[in-house]
């Protein structure tokens, strides 16, 4: 469903991301951790057509970003990890908006926007300014926008910035969900413990380069750590004691 | 002063780090736009040149013409300053981002004060300062000054700058403390209506329709002693004039005593701002920090009007145009502007109704159509300036939401012409109510009233072409208020465009006219190559129309496209 193909970004002359090769199948929560500054920022935004690749492709359900990008964006509902939105609108309104940007029937889009306010509880937000919207809410309603289209990849950086514990039990939920229908989420994160509980393979990267990529179970048996190990010691063991090029392990393609 | 020095370091560091990491295609660009503020200073410069040549040539009043001119560029200048300042200072003192450090840091008030008018003084005054010059110089040519003249310009501009700059951040700090919390944005609205109307009542103070029609005067002496007298001894421009003047005219006068007098006023604001900003300053800032609460207009007759015209468009557009339109109806910073907008039809409409061109000397008929044409470069001028408040920074103000178009299945392209198509008709209601309503006030012809109506039609078109194209060229995502956006760089270059497209436009047209307008009145026919002129400035009139819609909306879908990153 998505395939990153020795995707690379230069500033200058510092390489943000270094020949990012991932190939993640339909249906599969991926997640795409690393230290700040690794450059997982930048490969989302090179996968969501905010960014140009120095070199690489992006191919999303068979489209090129690059070369197809309506196509592409067609299938892919974006979330990022800081949600600017335009406050003078409601949140009902904001969804309209969306829908009509994704050509969106105006007969079906009302029912949609109705089921996902009332999936992301806000419902009785519906008619507020967005201005008015705590961070966390705001964070819902663009997850809740992203859906609007029922895409076939759910891109999103840092899912759980700024939700509260009900909002990021209520997010993994709908997830989840999402996922078991056949939607690819590729989600950066942070926090380990939600890409642990959710995740089915992830891949870690430092200094633009992909340096373990694996179920939970393999990153385990690369650091020789015991099954009861979480990943945050993982994490850590790699991060601090594998930054060495990817070509060492088999895994990495 | 060390502490006031740091605190302007984020700015001047900035600058020369933009600077200094400009590729060679940047500093290629800046050298082209460059040249081209150059023809544009050159132009101004020519202009007042011929205009004071010509004052200079006419005896006993050239003098005293001159002198009235430069009080009213003077005048002009101040009033624009004036308000460029109160706006400037808005976001200086309280809405930029950087303020909650400042004030955070233990930093004097004082200090911090000085910075920021610093700041305003130079954010404010750089644009005036740079065309204004070539009037100053234009002066100095057409007197053969010595250099004595431009280096006591420059020592007379400075307190010049500063009396604007000391008056709008005193009003500024007033106005913020008077008004509830969090409404900083309303007071847009009151300076703005106030502006226009001190700007226009200065503006009358000084007469200027009795400088060309001497016969009101019941006697030479009387006119005489009109030019002569000053219109506004208490204010700033008077001071100005009476500094500099005296270097140009060589008669004694006291320009020493004026420049003081200039000088005192500038330092005295100062030290007044500085003593208000320990009482007002932080109290302002505080409250402007509060919540704000949020409202909805309720009219149901909008979403109406927004829906009827939208439905033809595509669902992507029309969703866009939606957005667009109640965003600008709910944020008080735009539709107020709205407010700007009426009180300059009304005065632009009731100068029109004053002319006395009943008892102007030049035929009535042929002076009709003169100021019709002068009319539709006037009624160009207006509509730049208005799209250069809601046209030009349309891509801008997306703001950091950019990245909802940015990843959403909509091209460059149709988000482009969304843009057009959202100011398209308001801008064209308020050309055609100007040129209509100002024409049938001075009487003019039916076919100048169709030929200018057209025109001014199809100019929209055109002015809001450029607008749109430029302002995605030159987009800033992050700018703090759109106030801001007309007077960056960019809008510059718009203003410049937009300008040349005009004059092109109305000389293109006003030479045929003339031709047609003669063989008329001398009753000689028209013969095949001046038929063929005349068509061939029209087919002109058209491609140039075709050109500044298409061409600069082009440049900016590829400018937009090739960007980097969006926000």
């Amino acid at each position: 469903m998505i395939q990153l193909i020795d995707l690379t970004k230069k500033y200058s002359k510092v390489k943000a991301i270094d020949g990012i090769n991932l190939e993640i199948k339909p249906g599969e929560i991926f997640g795409f951790l690393g230290p700040n500054g690794a450059g997982k920022t930048t490969t989302i935004k090179i996968m969501a057509g905010l960014l140009k690749p120095t070199s690489g492709r992006v191919i999303i359900d068979g489209n090129d970003i690059a070369k197809n990008p309506l196509e592409a964006k067609k299938v892919v509902g974006f979330i990022p990890d800081r949600p600017f939105l335009y406050g003078k609108l409601t949140g009902k309104e904001f969804l309209r908006f969306m829908a009509g940007l994704y050509s969106i029937d105006t007969n079906s889009h009302e029912s949609k926007i109705s089921e996902l306010l009332g999936l992301f509880e806000l419902t009785e937000w519906g008619d507020e300014l967005i201005e008015g919207y705590s961070h966390g809410m705001q964070q819902r309603l663009v997850m809740s926008s992203a859906l609007i289209h029922n895409p076939k990849v759910i891109i999103v950086d840092e899912p759980m910035v700024g939700l509260d514990p009900k909002g990021a039990r209520l997010v993994k939920e709908i997830f989840k969900a999402i996922s078991s229908k056949g939607t690819t989420i590729f989600m950066s994160t942070h926090t380990l413990e939600i890409a642990e509980e959710m995740c089915d393979r992830i891949a870690i990267i430092q200094e633009g380069k992909v340096i373990a990529l694996g179920t939970m179970d393999e990153l385990r048996k690369k650091v020789d750590s015991a099954k009861d190990q979480g990943l945050e010691s993982v994490f850590l063991a790699l991060t601090e004691t594998l930054a060495q090029p990817a070509e060492s392990f088999e895994e990495v393609p | 002063m060390e502490n006031v020095a740091l605190l302007l370091t984020p700015r001047i560091i900035s600058f020369k780090n933009r600077v200094r990491s400009r590729d060679k295609w940047e500093t290629a660009k800046a050298i082209m736009l460059l040249l081209l503020a150059v023809c544009f200073w050159i132009g101004i410069f020519i202009g007042v040149y011929r205009v004071l040549t010509y004052f200079q040539g006419i005896e006993i009043i050239g003098d005293l013409l001159t002198r009235r001119l430069l009080s009213m560029v003077f005048l002009t200048f101040f009033s624009i300053l004036l308000f460029s300042n109160v706006i400037t200072s808005l976001s200086t003192f309280y809405l930029s981002d950087d303020l909650n450090l400042i004030h955070s840091a233990p930093v004097p008030l004082g200090k911090i004060y000085l910075a920021r008018f610093i700041e305003t003084t130079v954010d404010s005054s750089w644009m005036a300062l740079l065309f204004g010059l070539p009037v100053f110089i234009a002066y100095g040519f057409v007197y053969s000054a010595s250099f004595t003249y431009y280096l006591w310009l420059m020592v007379v501009i400075i307190p010049f700058l500063i009396i604007p700059a000391g008056l709008g951040i005193i009003l500024t700090m007033v106005l913020v403390n008077i008004f509830p919390a969090k409404r900083t944005k309303d007071i847009f609205l009151l300076l703005s209506i106030v502006a226009v109307i001190i700007l226009y009542l200065l503006f009358r103070f000084l007469r200027p329709e009795k400088l060309v029609d001497p016969e009101t005067f019941s006697a030479v002496a009387a006119y005489l002693t009109a030019l002569k007298t000053p219109s506004s001894p208490f204010l700033p421009n008077h001071w100005a004039t009476e500094a500099i003047l005296p270097l140009l005219q060589n008669y004694e006068g006291s320009p020493v005593f004026f420049f003081l007098l200039l000088l005192s006023t500038g330092l005295a604001l100062i030290v007044i701002g500085n003593y208000l900003s320990s009482h007002l300053y932080y109290d302002g800032w505080s409250k402007s920090q509060e919540a704000k609460k949020s409202t909805i207009s309720k009219t149901r007759v909008i979403e109406r009007l927004i829906t009827f015209f939208t439905r033809y468009f595509s669902p992507q557009t029309r969703a866009l145009m939606i957005k667009d339109i109640k965003t600008f109806f709910r944020d008080t910073t735009q539709w107020s502007q709205l407010f700007l907008l009426a009180a300059l039809v009304v005065v632009y409409l009731y100068n029109f109704s004053v002319l006395p061109l009943d008892r102007s000397p030049i035929p009535t008929f042929y002076l009709q159509n003169l100021i019709s044409f002068l009319n539709m470069g006037l009624a160009g001028f207006v509509l730049s300036a208005v799209a250069a408040r809601f046209a030009f920074p349309a891509v801008s103000l997306e703001g950091p939401s950019f990245w909802i178009i940015g990843t959403s299945p909509i091209t460059i392209r149709g988000f482009l012409w969304s843009k057009f198509f959202t100011n398209l008709l308001p801008l064209l209601v308020l050309a055609e109510t100007i040129i209509i309503l100002s024409n049938y006030l001075l009487k003019v012809s039916n076919f100048m009233m169709l030929l200018s109506s057209l025109t001014v039609f199809f100019m929209t078109f055109g002015i809001i072409g450029i607008a749109i194209g430029i302002g995605a060229s030159y987009p800033r995502f992050n700018v703090e208020n759109v106030a801001k956006m007309a007077t960056s760089f960019g809008g510059a270059v718009y203003m410049i465009c937009s300008m040349i497209f005009i004059g092109l436009i109305v000389i293109l047209e006003a030479w045929p006219v003339y031709t047609v307008f003669m063989s008329r009145i001398t009753h000689r026919p028209l013969d095949l190559s001046q038929w063929i002129a005349i068509w061939l400035s029209f087919f002109a009139v058209g491609v140039i129309n075709i050109l500044a819609v298409f061409l600069p909306m082009k440049i900016g879908v590829m400018k937009l496209s090739e960007m980097e990153e969006y926000p």
